[in-house]
Formats: structure tokens, C-alpha cells, sequence
């Protein structure tokens, strides 16, 4: 079979390549927004998700992790006697004014445990010893607070409310929400620090299940004992987490805007593509229907190049996500284009492709045939 | 033997309220191997009488009987299937594909008709070998003469071997001497594969291959007879 649907694409290079422009920007602009999006969602989360702990007991109606609120620390006792309770130990999560040498103050979010090996936080350590943590005023810096707060070494000592700490190790990949740097270090000392706050008193229980245990069983117990707090799976506290920053901000109507207007920009020029093109070509048209062929045969040619210009859009735009990649790295931002919206980018680019097509299947479908006959 | 009767056909358009009468009772046959000239001033009708012949239009009135098939004009779903199976044209422009080779617009055309893969290739390069143009099958048509996109159309009229040949001013674009090539080899190839053809022209060169000239004025046949 001859392809006229190829071959008139291809016929006109500077017009193919105006139509797969389009739908290659179009794409890319999905993809950054989404992607960008999904990477500052990620580090909403991002230890909750690396946190071996199957529960996390909040006060009530907390936030998101970021946003803890204080309860009595002697509620890990009552959790620790639930049956079907393997252990469970307690975290403070809590921003603390960090003083840096330039005399210029800053934040740091501050992740305080007994025992962080046994929680896998952090769970990227490039430099240190995590049981160093529990020796004295010692700290852990992600690598990221170096945009921040400058770069920084090990064995260098920063102010964390007023009291010297020594930088004893160093992470990767602990980001926070809201691009806040963390820091690690031992319970009781963030306790010490910030004592008219923290004194006796927690931000979360994490919970790990002893094998076999019922998650809703251990739950609804956790629950009855401590009345004034909310326990959370998991996943549902990352869930939480995320939805708090994304109804809260704006950010996810905001997201939405930009796809709504990135598909509705690649539509478009499609559409006028697609169209110009079908009307230039019109007394073709109307010598395959002169010569036997009908509106389905036409239809099949301009939905065939509307095909054709979502996948080949798609590939360039997409490889044009994934070369944008280190370079949103260097700016510690992270693109993340997980297969299921690759498929439904891929989906939808060939969806909006044939729509906006539709517009010259109406063309098509009045044209006469006896123009052909004209000059 | 007819392939192509038309009995007083009539035609009229609308223009606001108004009817404008193009065809006043037309009636035409042609017959396998005939060629017929179709001869007229500018708004005589020539090219709607071509347009409803060749199944592109319906007629307001009378009827058109393709190859024993009366057309239907309240069927004009139709109409594409009569005209993939007995009709080939040819057209004034000659309409060609500019994206596809001068074998492709054949073969192409045989698709359309239902033709498809190694047999559309045989007939395809078939006609082009007949209308002699084998050495230019690859070329496309912005790389072609005027005289040689004329022959490409005009195989792309015979594939298939649709049994009426309807022309519309072939020559037109031509110059004298080609235009004279093209309508000999139009004659040949019509008597020797017993096709009806039919020419609407200005032409009057088209007379010397035709057996019989038609003239039609105000949208009535004005005369009907041998060629000289």
C-alpha cells in the first residue's frame, strides 16, 4: 500500500517539523511541570518513605511531617505494651535557629532519635559515624545545606540555638518541603537545646510491627490508648504530608494550570498545522474521493499524520525532559517522570493529536469532489 | 456495447431563492472503444454534464445508468463505489500527488480502487509502461514536464481498467505538439483496451481522434454528430 499519509508529512519538512515542535514542547512542558512538581512533592516525604517504621503517631491533626506539633514523650511507653508492637521509639522533628560563622542566622530542621540506625535515618551517610550522635553536642548535615547555609566540613562546629555543635557527619538526599536543610542529632541533646519546648515531650512515636502483627488491630489499640494523638500508616502520612503542601500552596492548581495550558498550546498547534496543511491540500483530498475514495479514507490519512506527530513530538520531547535532568539536578531540584506518566503523556499526546485533527475531519468531510474539476 | 447512458439529465443550483438551470434535458451514451468529444463555451454545462457522468455529482433530474447500474441519487453513499469500479479520470491540473512518485500515484489510485500489494505494483508499472514513461516511474511530479504528468494521470486513468474514461480539457495545459502526443496516445490506449472515452474541450485537435463530437450550449446538446 502507498503511504500518502507519510509521505505528504513528509513532503513538507519545515511544516512537519513546525507540527512536531508543537507536540515536542507541549510534552516537555508536561513533563517539567509534572516532573518538578512530583520531585518537590517527593521531598515532602522523602523520610517518611526511607523510615523503617510501619505506624507514625502524630498529635492531633498534624499537618505534614515538617509541621510537628509536641505531645508528653511518655506516650512511647503505653505504644511500646501494645501487643504486636515490636518497637517502637520517639522522633522529634523541630526547626532550630542555626547560627552560621558569617553571624547570619538560618533554619535547620532538626531529625532528633535514640538510635537512627534502627529507624534507617538518614539512610545516606557520606561522611560519619551515626553512633557518634549520642557522645556529645553532635550533629549530622545533609550535603544540601551547602546552598544554603555555604559550604561546610566535618569537624567544623556550627550554633544551633546558641549552643556550639560539631559537625560530625554528613548526608545526601535528607530535603525537606520547603528546601529547609535537616540536620541529625540525638534525642535527648535536641531535647537540652530547645528545652522550654521539648522537655518530656515528643513529636512523633514511630512504630514497627513485630511479623505476623494486624496493622488495624495494633492501630485501633494504639488509638484507645492514646485518645488525643493520630496514628497514620505510612503511607498515609506521606500521603498527608504531600496533600497538605499541595492543596495548602496552590502548588498542585498551579500544576495543573501549566498542563492545562501546555496540552492546550501542543493542541493548538496541531490543530492550525493540521488544518493550514488540509487546506492546502484540499483539491488532493478531492481527487481520492474523484477517484473512489470516501471521507474514511481521508479521515484514516489525517488521524494517520496526527499519529504520527504525537509519537515523533512525544520522543523529542520527552528526551528533551530526560536532557533537562542534571541540569534541574545542579539546582537541587529533582524531575521525576515515573513510566505511568510517561504512558499517560504518551496517551494523551496521541489523544490531543487526533482531536485537534477532528477540526479538518469536518473540512473534509464538505469537500466536494467536483472541485477538482476547477482551476 | 454502452457503458455510459445518460437520459434528459437536468441540473440546477441555487443561488438565494433562485434556481439556476445548468443541464436542460440532456441525454448522452457512450460505448466501449468510443471516443467522444464534448465540445462547448465556458458555462455551457460541460464540466457539471462531466461531474454528473462521472458520478461526482447527482442530477436534479433524469437518469445516469453506469455500466446497467442505474445511479441512485438519494443513494450517494454510493457514488465512490461506481466511480472506483468503472470510472478513471483526467484531469485539466492533473491532479497528481506531488508527494508521491509518478508509479506511486498510480499505484496509489489502485489502493483506493481496492488494489493492493504486488498486483497494484504489476498494473501500476503496466501503465506506466504504456503510456511510456518506465524510465520516469521514480520521478516525482515537480520533476516532470507538463506532457509527462499528463501521461502519469493519464495512468493512473487507465489502472484498474475502469471501462469510462472521462477527460476534462486534457490538453489545456499543454503545448500544441505534446498536447497532440497526449491525445494520441489517449486514442490508442482507449481503442486498444475497448475503453469508452469522453473529452470535454476547447481543443480542436481533440476532434481528430474523436468519432463523434458533442456540442453543448446553454445546457442544452446542440449537436451530435461524426467526426470529421
Amino acid at each position: 500500500m502507498v503511504d500518502l499519509a507519510t509521505k505528504s508529512l513528509l513532503h513538507d519538512k519545515l511544516r512537519f517539523a513546525i507540527t512536531v515542535s508543537g507536540v515536542a514542547f507541549a510534552v516537555a512542558l508536561v513533563f517539567v511541570q509534572v516532573g518538578l512538581f512530583l520531585g518537590i512533592l517527593d521531598n515532602a516525604s522523602v523520610t517518611i518513605e526511607h523510615a523503617d517504621a510501619d505506624l507514625w503517631i502524630t498529635s492531633k491533626n498534624t499537618p505534614n511531617v515538617d509541621f510537628a506539633h509536641t505531645f508528653p514523650e511518655s506516650a512511647v511507653q503505653r505504644v511500646r505494651s501494645v501487643p504486636g508492637v515490636a518497637r517502637a521509639d520517639n522522633l522529634i522533628v523541630w526547626y532550630m535557629t542555626l547560627t552560621l560563622p558569617s553571624g547570619a542566622q538560618e533554619a535547620s530542621l532538626v531529625y532528633a532519635l535514640d538510635d537512627f540506625r534502627r529507624w534507617n535515618l538518614p539512610w545516606r551517610v557520606a561522611e560519619g559515624d551515626l553512633t557518634d550522635l549520642g557522645r556529645g553536642q553532635y550533629v549530622f548535615l545533609d550535603a544540601s545545606a551547602e546552598k544554603r547555609f555555604g559550604p561546610f566540613a566535618v569537624g567544623e562546629y556550627r550554633e544551633y540555638l546558641g549552643q556550639r555543635m560539631k559537625i560530625v557527619g554528613r548526608t545526601r538526599d535528607a530535603l525537606s518541603f520547603s528546601t529547609t536543610p535537616i540536620s541529625f542529632m540525638d534525642f535527648s541533646r535536641a531535647q537540652k537545646l530547645a528545652y522550654q519546648t521539648l522537655a518530656n515531650k515528643t513529636t512523633y512515636v514511630l512504630v514497627k510491627l513485630a511479623p505476623g502483627a494486624d496493622l488495624e488491630s495494633v492501630r485501633a489499640e494504639i488509638r484507645r490508648r492514646l485518645p488525643y494523638n493520630d496514628v497514620y500508616t505510612k503511607n498515609e502520612w506521606a500521603k498527608r504530608s504531600r496533600a497538605y503542601w499541595v492543596e495548602s500552596t496552590g502548588l498542585g492548581l498551579n500544576m495543573m494550570l501549566t498542563v492545562f495550558l501546555g496540552c492546550l498550546v501542543g493542541v493548538v498547534v496541531v490543530a492550525q498545522t493540521l488544518y493550514t496543511s488540509t487546506m492546502e491540500h484540499i483539491k488532493e483530498f478531492g481527487t481520492v474521493k474523484a477517484i473512489g475514495g470516501g471521507n474514511g479514507d481521508i479521515y484514516r490519512i489525517l488521524g494517520k499524520q496526527a499519529a504520527i506527530a504525537a509519537v515523533i513530538g512525544f520522543l523529542i520531547g520527552a528526551a528533551m525532559s530526560y536532557a533537562m535532568r542534571p541540569a534541574i539536578a545542579k539546582i537541587s531540584l529533582k524531575l521525576i517522570i515515573p513510566p505511568s506518566l510517561a504512558l499517560v503523556v504518551f496517551a494523551g499526546a496521541v489523544v490531543l493529536c487526533l482531536a485537534a485533527a477532528m477540526i479538518s475531519f469536518r473540512k473534509v468531510a464538505s469537500i466536494d469532489p467536483a472541485l477538482v474539476f476547477r482551476n | 456495447m454502452t457503458v455510459l447512458e445518460a437520459a434528459e439529465i437536468t441540473k440546477e443550483y441555487r443561488e438565494g431563492l433562485e434556481a439556476v438551470p445548468v443541464l436542460r434535458g440532456v441525454s448522452l451514451s457512450l460505448a466501449r472503444g468510443e471516443i467522444v468529444s464534448l465540445e462547448g463555451p465556458s458555462g455551457s454545462g460541460k464540466t457539471t454534464l462531466l461531474s454528473i457522468l462521472g458520478c461526482i455529482l447527482t442530477p436534479t433530474g433524469g437518469r445516469v445508468v453506469v455500466e446497467g447500474e442505474e445511479v441512485d441519487p438519494d443513494r450517494p453513499a454510493r457514488l465512490p463505489a461506481i466511480r472506483r469500479k468503472s470510472i478513471g479520470f483526467v484531469f485539466q491540473q492533473f491532479n497528481l500527488f506531488p508527494s508521491l512518485t509518478a508509479l506511486e500515484n498510480v499505484e496509489y489510485a489502485l489502493n483506493v480502487k481496492g488494489v493492493a500489494g504486488a498486483a497494484a505494483r504489476r498494473e501500476a508499472e503496466r501503465v506506466i509502461d504504456a503510456v511510456g514513461l518506465s524510465d520516469r516511474s521514480g520521478y516525482l511530479p515537480r520533476d516532470l514536464s507538463g506532457g509527462q504528468k499528463q501521461r502519469v494521470a493519464v495512468a493512473r486513468a487507465l489502472a484498474g481498467r475502469a471501462p469510462i474514461l472521462l477527460a476534462d480539457e486534457p490538453t489545456a495545459n499543454l503545448d500544441s505538439q505534446i498536447g497532440g502526443q497526449i491525445l494520441e496516445l489517449f486514442r490508442d490506449l482507449a481503442k486498444k483496451e475497448d475503453r469508452a472515452l469522453l473529452i470535454v474541450t476547447h481543443d480542436p485537435k481533440v476532434r481528430a481522434i474523436a468519432d463523434r463530437v458533442v456540442g453543448i450550449r446553454d445546457g442544452v446538446v446542440s449537436e451530435a454528430r461524426p467526426a470529421a
